[in-house]
């Protein structure tokens, strides 16, 4: 019998952490405005702007239809800094976007190498993460306070 | 008698009480205001010594800018630049500020291959079937223009020789040539930017026959293209910490090679300078954090002169006028 219990208990516990992590995941809500802007403070080498949203596809090699929203914030060429934050049209396109923001970041890598390497080593701290449908890139000079930021948003 | 003695005594306590009242009066003010009375009797001798002062270090300043031109006379003198403004009398040396003068942008202002302002902007769809080809400058117009439309074949580092003949446009999955990259969709417009990773490179010569061999294979990929060449903007040197290399002297010399190729093979310039220059030979200033790259601001400024310089071809012209054929036709049959 109170063998019984133990697996019972056990069974509930297991259960309950497992609805935990699965709601977790679906209410992750973010204004990406906002983590952009946040992000934003780490960088510190350049002074990014704002790139129009209809080139972001194409910037980091999405399908328009992929994409639900998106936000940007761009060098003027100085530095390879750059903030994304990328909201999928669904949670089955975060992978992709998330190897298609590898892409960019190994092929910014690539060209960096022959033409600056200061940058080309600041994009080997780049910081990939998803979190619900929402997906960042963020290549900046402070990346401890970008993963806080990212911790805080549920990242 | 003794009345006299006792006025004598009351006069001398009344003096002394008197006496007593002033020095405790100046004792006051000595104690109070005393600070105030010692600044006005050393102001008139500071004033002085500060007046001296001032004559010794314009005395000591003076004798250094003379030391510094002595010792600058003698250095060019030395890397045999003495005739570039720098005189010597034999009594001293004599430095000549060269005054601005005001430069043109371009080698041939008449040149039928620039593009002139037009009386009316296009706006953003305009650049819907453009495709942008260029290095860092050109990335950073895509990323900080504000542009909405427009494809972008842009290459960090971009040169002539890496243009021609290196994979460096990514696909998302690889890396491929530029040509490859123009192959892959028809354009109606080629806008090229070019020549910051080249000056200094080559001989004018060599660039400008590598420069009309890659216009060519373009114009070959995608032949009812208009090919817009983008000038080189200039720098602000002062800022540029990435070598000598690039001045506005190799800027001039390489937008004169451009235009030429333009006047040669038919392709139109685009005179950015005439925008972005501050009108001395030389980048506006504040215009780039590094000297090199345009701020979101006057990328603006660059998107704003691209929508205002463009060319008209005989299609826009024949499409406008069917497109006003067929409106006249619709109000004549309503």
């Amino acid at each position: 019998m109170k063998k019984m219990t133990a697996i019972l208990c056990a069974a509930t516990a297991a259960l309950m952490l497992t609805a935990c992590g699965a709601k977790k995941e679906e209410t992750v809500s973010i204004e990406i405005t906002d983590l952009a802007e946040e992000l934003l403070e780490t960088v510190t080498s350049d002074s990014l702007s704002e790139t129009s949203e209809s080139l972001i596809p194409s910037i980091y090699y999405l399908d328009e239809d992929a994409v639900a929203s998106a936000v940007a914030y761009a060098s003027s060429g100085a530095t390879s800094c750059e903030v994304a934050v990328i909201e999928s049209a669904d949670t089955d396109d975060v992978e992709t976007v998330e190897e298609k923001l590898q892409s960019r970041v190994d092929s910014q890598t690539e060209l960096y190498s022959s033409y600056n390497q200061s940058e080309a080593a600041r994009l080997d701290t780049a910081i990939i993460k998803s979190a619900g449908v929402y997906t960042v890139l963020c290549v900046c000079d402070d990346t401890d306070a970008a993963e806080e930021i990212l911790e805080a948003y549920g990242f | 008698m003794a009345q006299e003695r006792r006025r004598r005594r009351r006069r001398r306590s009344e003096f002394a009480f008197v006496l007593k009242l002033i020095i405790t009066v100046a004792l006051v003010i000595f104690i109070f205001e005393g600070r105030l009375i010692y600044t006005m009797i050393t102001f008139d001798s500071s004033e002085n010594h500060a007046s001296v002062e001032t004559e010794e270090e314009t005395e000591t300043e003076e004798t250094q800018s003379e030391t510094a031109a002595c010792v600058v006379t003698d250095s060019m003198y030395l890397a045999g630049l003495a005739d570039a403004g720098i005189s010597s009398d034999g009594t001293g040396a004599e430095t000549e500020t060269e005054p601005l003068t005001e430069h043109d942008t371009v080698s041939n202002p008449d040149s039928a291959a620039i593009v002139r302002e037009q009386a009316e902007a296009v706006d953003d769809s305009y650049f819907s079937d453009a495709v942008f080809i260029g290095d860092s400058r050109m990335e950073g117009f895509r990323n900080t223009s504000g542009i909405k439309e427009g494809t972008f074949f842009t290459s960090v580092g971009m040169s002539l020789s890496s243009m021609t003949s290196k994979e460096i446009i990514s696909d998302g999955e690889d890396m491929i040539t530029v040509a490859a990259a123009l192959s892959g969709s028809t354009y109606g417009k080629i806008y090229v930017m070019l020549g910051a990773n080249d000056l200094g490179e080559y001989s004018w010569s060599e660039f400008k026959s590598g420069f009309i061999s890659v216009m060519n294979r373009f114009q070959e990929i995608q032949p009812d293209a208009i090919l817009y060449v983008c000038s080189c903007v200039y720098a602000e040197e002062d800022k540029v910490d990435t070598g000598d290399y690039i001045n506005n002297d190799n800027v001039d010399s390489l937008n004169s090679v451009l235009l030429e190729v333009c006047e040669e093979e038919g392709y139109y310039y685009l005179d950015l300078n005439e925008v972005l220059s501050d009108g001395y030979g030389s980048l506006i200033e504040d215009a780039s954090t590094d000297g090199v790259h345009l701020s979101a601001e006057y990328c603006k400024v660059m998107l704003d002169y691209l929508k205002t310089h463009y060319v008209v071809t005989g299609t826009d012209d024949e499409a406008a006028d069917t497109e006003t054929e067929s409106e006249t036709a619709e109000a004549d049959e309503e």
